[in-house]
């Protein structure tokens, strides 16, 4: 495969799985907030705040007074902004256009699809009427996408490059929901006197990460940091978790890298690493210094991303 | 027929005096091998045309088979017009033309071949050496080069037209980088889901094969000493208008679809960057103009080329298809001498007539021309895509001044002909919300490759959706519909 | 007589943004023909990258170094020693008619032949206006005529460095009066083809000992085709006909065939080019 396909592909995979995360948090941040049990989780203000920090262009200043129609505008539809929802969808089609003599004409058809979709959503609609519509409708279509990527196409190098974009941007994503909740649960500790540990935010975050049913069966009780962060970040029967998509990737990388021995150096090797160490790490270490090991995760996906650059990219 | 319900597709059809309906003979009865299609088709109604109609369409649209057009702000993304009644063609009459293509093609390739060797063509003073010297796609750089198999043009476009007389005349050749053979294979494939009830009652050539026949001749003209050739199609880019076809011809070839920046060129051997290495090249399908392939020799500013691919090329270490400097043989004036490079190359009669053409570089033809302005078109030799022509019953007389002017100014660079009756083909017309006689071409695809050819049996009818225009490109407003060639 | 040379090709490239991927060619080896022996060539350039020799489409051997790493510069240096044999420019016979050389000019065949280079291309094209500049004496033979253009060019033109460039109109050479050893020979060209001459734009290099013009960088000539005699070299900024001195490396249409440099590289910056050539007579040898 040409190495700039590769690396088209590769991105492919990452936005079309951005897009997923961004419509989903958007979604359950905004509907459970509605009528959440506190005053602080209830206000529009710290809901909106929330949302723009998971897209990483968070607002400090506590003065300022946000307009829900533009934050949700600019987090929708907003051709300008490079984490929009849109935009993420453009780029994905960009990708696929330069690749589309190697997937399949059904994966490439519904991804068409789903672009012409976006691009012709009305704003006014969006961001007065159709937040669920339209976030609903961004999650389900990814979920076919990923069906036809799963289901239409050879499970070879090409497949395996897009999972790699996939898995790497899920762990990321899911990654930063974590850290974006665990922000609100932090500050509406002080709101309501309720302990960090048992707040309501680790039941969003859950719905967030489309997990909250599996961890309910799983656990049987009601969600609280420490099973929650078990649960999304260890566990790897849960396909939304950091353990499980650092082992996709691990997978995924083999199909490509067909060598007996890695070199230190290589792609491969970083990720057995990674995958090696997660496996054996328990909750208690993580909850040590939360913040501090969600910034570690962050940094070595985005130091796996790099490295694939280099390594499969760059001839 | 002639008995017609109300309200059915061609209740309200209007054939012109003087127009030569494909469909329809002059008594209004319907011609043999439509018959069948319109005793099935005729009776649907409008509505339900439509209906067909805006589905076929949004499945084009979906599959993302589009061109762009560049507005003011914003690109659109548009498709490329198209018809669902399908236009029949009989199987002698194909044979003609498959006959009369081929026998082009490889006259062409002769005359190609002769022109970058010992010229002889020029020297027994068939054609003039100032055709060749005035063209910028005449390669100083080809000279005394050996394709692989002695083949240059390996895929060509001939556009054909019926004329009132009845008789299929050539238009154009396109021997650079053809285009629209995947509008062929799309047309069908919509028309197949959408009319399948009318299909299944003729047989048809299939149009799908062309691929597989285009990589195994392109395998065919492999260089020397390859077992396995690795083919490549090398893509000016997704923003090229043609990026579709290039990335179906890929997929559908199974090999991949490159851009310049994807290859590199050392020690005269051409490689494609792969996550695994560096692979070798042996056969480049070019979908980018020869002075872009390669700005160590043609058009240095060229960021779409290979550096270093010409040489390998003429090492012979990489075939480039279509040939470079093939360009020279597809000018309209050099149109105007292919029935004597038949003769002189093949020793045979043309099979596919001419239009008759008026070189405006000779005194006694210009004289002619300029006083008939009003019964010729009158072309620009350089100019592709329909740009430049002037139809005489169509200007104004200032414009008809203007034209004289402009070619009294610069002879050299017009040629013209009579204006040629082209056939007609009913079409749905969207505004007028029924049928109406268009004006039709034909290009049909020729592969030539290590002594075989390959004629895509059907090939590209453009439609000029304009009332009365007589231009069917698809940069002046044209539109397309399947070609059926009927098996015998 | 034999004449033994060295010859240094120098050239730095640099790259104010520094780039990632790079192809250069060099079109700097010196043509083997008959009066010209190449014994000796070696191909430098610190980036470590392999030197590889091919050949272009008009037959001349290149150097070809490509780069995919980030850098900010080239360094190349070509070193030759080659063995030139003296010709007398004046060697072969003048037509007892003169007239017969221009019906050859004229003829059919011989056009076809040399038609490359009787094209005009767009840094040969003489302007309309002086389509008779300099009109051929069809009384006196083919040669004199080339001559005396050699004279009338090099009368005509100021040698005067850095006032033009590859995209400097021949009118303003003709009309301003300076130029450089290109403008010279692609003046002479343009008013031979325009005579019915083929001519041809020739790069290489000038052994600087006699105190020509020359600049210290490669040189340009003009080889022209007379009938009966074959290509013979004028160079016009010298008032000269090429001799022992001018050492060929290739021939082309124009400057465009024969551009010692040619790079392909994707970089946003300014990029700055020096280079320098030295050419050493060696000792002379009899044979």
């Amino acid at each position: 495969m040409l190495a700039r396909v590769a690396n088209n592909l590769f991105w492919m995979g990452r936005y079309v799985e951005r897009a997923e995360h961004v419509a989903r948090f958007m979604n359950v941040n905004y509907f459970s907030s509605l009528d959440a049990p506190n005053q602080l989780s209830q206000s529009r203000q710290f809901v909106l705040r929330s949302m723009l920090f998971m897209v990483g262009d968070p607002v400090y200043d506590d003065s300022l007074k946000l307009k829900e129609e533009e934050v949700l505008f600019n987090i929708g539809l907003n051709r300008e902004k490079n984490y929009s929802i849109i935009n993420s969808i453009k780029v994905a089609r960009e990708n696929a256009n330069s690749s589309r003599d190697l997937i399949s004409t059904e994966l490439y058809e519904s991804l068409n699809k789903f672009y012409h979709y976006v691009m012709n959503y009305s704003t006014d609609t969006f961001v007065k009427t159709n937040l669920y519509d339209f976030t609903v409708n961004i999650t389900e279509m990814t979920a076919v996408l990923r069906g036809k990527i799963r289901g239409t196409l050879l499970h070879d190098e090409v497949y395996a490059i897009i999972m790699m974009g996939v898995n790497i941007e899920r762990a990321i994503q899911i990654t930063r929901i974590i850290n974006t909740k665990y922000n609100d649960a932090l500050m509406a500790k002080g709101s309501y006197g309720d302990p960090i540990g048992n707040s309501f935010e680790w039941s969003t975050l859950l719905k967030c990460a489309e997990s909250y049913d599996m961890m309910r069966r799983l656990y049987k009780k009601s969600p609280n940091s420490t099973s929650t962060l078990e649960f999304l970040l260890l566990n790897g029967r849960c396909p939304r978790s950091f353990m499980n998509c650092i082992n996709q990737v691990y997978k995924h990388i083999l199909e490509i890298d067909k060598k007996v021995e890695y070199a230190k150096s290589s792609t491969a090797f970083m990720v057995g690493k990674i995958k090696a160490e997660f496996e054996f790490k328990q909750i208690e270490e993580i909850q040590e210094d939360i913040q501090g090991n969600l910034d570690l995760i962050l940094n070595k996906m985005f130091k796996i991303s790099e490295n694939m650059e280099k390594e499969f990219f760059n001839y | 027929m002639g008995s017609a319900t109300e309200k059915t597709i061609f209740s309200s059809y209007v054939r012109k005096e003087g127009l030569f309906d494909e469909v329809f003979k002059g008594n209004g009865n319907v011609k043999s091998v439509y018959q069948k299609l319109l005793d099935l088709y005729g009776s649907r109604s409008i509505e339900d045309y439509v209906n067909l109609n805006t589905k076929a369409k949004s499945s084009f649209f979906n599959q993302g088979i589009t061109f762009q057009v560049y507005g003011d702000k914003q690109s659109q993304e548009k498709i490329f017009p198209f018809d669902l009644f399908p236009r029949i063609i009989d199987p002698k009459e194909w044979e003609i033309i498959e006959k009369g293509a081929i026998q082009r093609s490889l006259a062409l390739n002769h005359f190609l071949w002769d022109v970058y060797h010992d010229k002889k063509i020029v020297k027994d003073g068939i054609v003039p050496i100032e055709l060749l010297s005035s063209s910028p796609n005449y390669l100083h750089q080809m000279m005394n080069v050996d394709p692989p198999s002695k083949v240059y043009n390996h895929i060509s476009g001939t556009d054909i037209i019926k004329h009132s007389d009845g008789n299929y005349y050539v238009l154009e050749d396109n021997i650079r980088c053809p285009s629209g053979v995947s509008y062929v294979i799309c047309n069908r494939t919509a028309l197949k889901r959408a009319l399948f009830g009318v299909f299944n009652h003729y047989k048809t050539h299939t149009v799908t094969n062309y691929a597989e026949n285009l990589l195994h001749l392109l395998e065919s003209v492999k260089p020397p000493g390859v077992d396995s050739p690795v083919c490549v199609v090398i893509t000016p880019g997704m923003f090229n208008s043609a990026y579709y076809e290039h990335s179906y011809l890929a997929k559908a070839m199974g090999v991949e679809l490159v851009e310049g920046r994807d290859l590199f060129v050392e020690n005269d051997f051409v490689y494609m960057k792969t996550t695994q290495g560096p692979v070798r090249v042996d056969v480049v399908y070019r979908r980018v103009d020869d002075l872009f392939i390669d700005p160590m020799e043609f058009n240095p500013d060229s960021a779409l080329g290979v550096p270093g691919l010409f040489a390998a090329y003429q090492k012979g270490n990489v075939t480039i298809a279509n040939a470079p400097g093939t360009g020279v043989a597809d000018d309209k004036a050099i149109y105007t001498y292919v029935p004597d490079i038949i003769k002189y190359y093949l020793d045979e009669e043309p099979i596919l007539k001419n239009v008759h053409t008026y070189h405006c570089s000779r005194p006694d033809e210009l004289k002619y021309v300029l006083e008939n302005v009003k019964e010729l078109v009158v072309k620009p030799v350089d100019e592709a895509g329909g740009y430049g022509i002037s139809i005489g019953n169509k200007l104004t007389k200032d414009e008809i001044e203007k034209v004289k002017a402009e070619v009294k100014a610069n002879p050299r660079k017009y040629v013209a002909q009579p204006i040629m009756s082209l056939s007609v083909h009913p079409t749905y017309i969207d505004e007028k919300e029924s049928f109406e006689q268009r004006h039709v071409d034909l290009r049909t695809f020729t592969v030539l490759g290590h002594d075989q050819q390959f004629v895509l049996k059907g090939g590209l009818t453009r439609v000029a959706l304009k009332e009365g225009n007589l231009i069917v490109n698809s940069s002046q407003g044209g539109g397309s519909k399947d070609t059926w060639v009927l098996k015998q | 007589m034999f004449y033994e040379y060295e010859i240094d090709y120098d050239t730095q490239n640099s790259y104010e943004k520094g780039l990632n991927e790079a192809f250069w060619q060099f079109l700097v080896v010196p043509e083997e023909n008959d009066t010209q022996e190449l014994t000796y060539w070696h191909f430098e350039n610190d980036l470590g990258e392999r030197n590889s020799v091919s050949i272009n489409g008009l037959g001349f051997r290149t150097v070809q170094v490509r780069s995919k790493k980030e850098i900010d510069h080239i360094k190349f240096n070509a070193h030759f020693k080659l063995i030139k044999k003296e010709v007398n420019p004046f060697d072969f016979e003048l037509p007892l008619d003169s007239k017969e050389d221009y019906d050859q000019l004229r003829s059919l065949d011989f056009r076809i032949d040399h038609e490359p280079f009787l094209r005009n291309t767009r840094l040969t094209h003489l302007p309309e206006k002086y389509a008779t500049i300099f009109p051929f004496d069809e009384n006196v033979s083919l040669f004199e005529n080339l001559q005396a253009l050699n004279q009338w060019v090099f009368n005509k033109i100021f040698f005067k460095p850095g006032v033009t460039d590859v995209h400097t109109h021949m009118e303003e050479i003709i009309e301003k009066r300076h130029g450089v050893c290109q403008d010279f020979t692609h003046l002479f060209c343009a008013i031979a083809k325009k005579n019915g001459v083929p001519t041809r734009y020739v790069s290489g290099y000038l052994h600087q000992g006699n105190g020509f013009f020359g600049d210290s960088q490669m040189h340009a000539w003009v080889e022209a085709f007379v009938p009966n005699a074959g290509w013979i070299g004028f160079d016009p900024t010298n008032n000269l006909l090429a001799n022992h001195n001018h050492i060929k490396v290739c021939h082309g249409k124009d400057y465009t065939d024969c551009a010692p440099l040619k790079g392909v590289v994707y970089t946003l910056g300014k990029n700055e080019t020096k280079y320098s050539v030295l050419v050493k007579a060696a000792q002379q040898q009899q044979q």
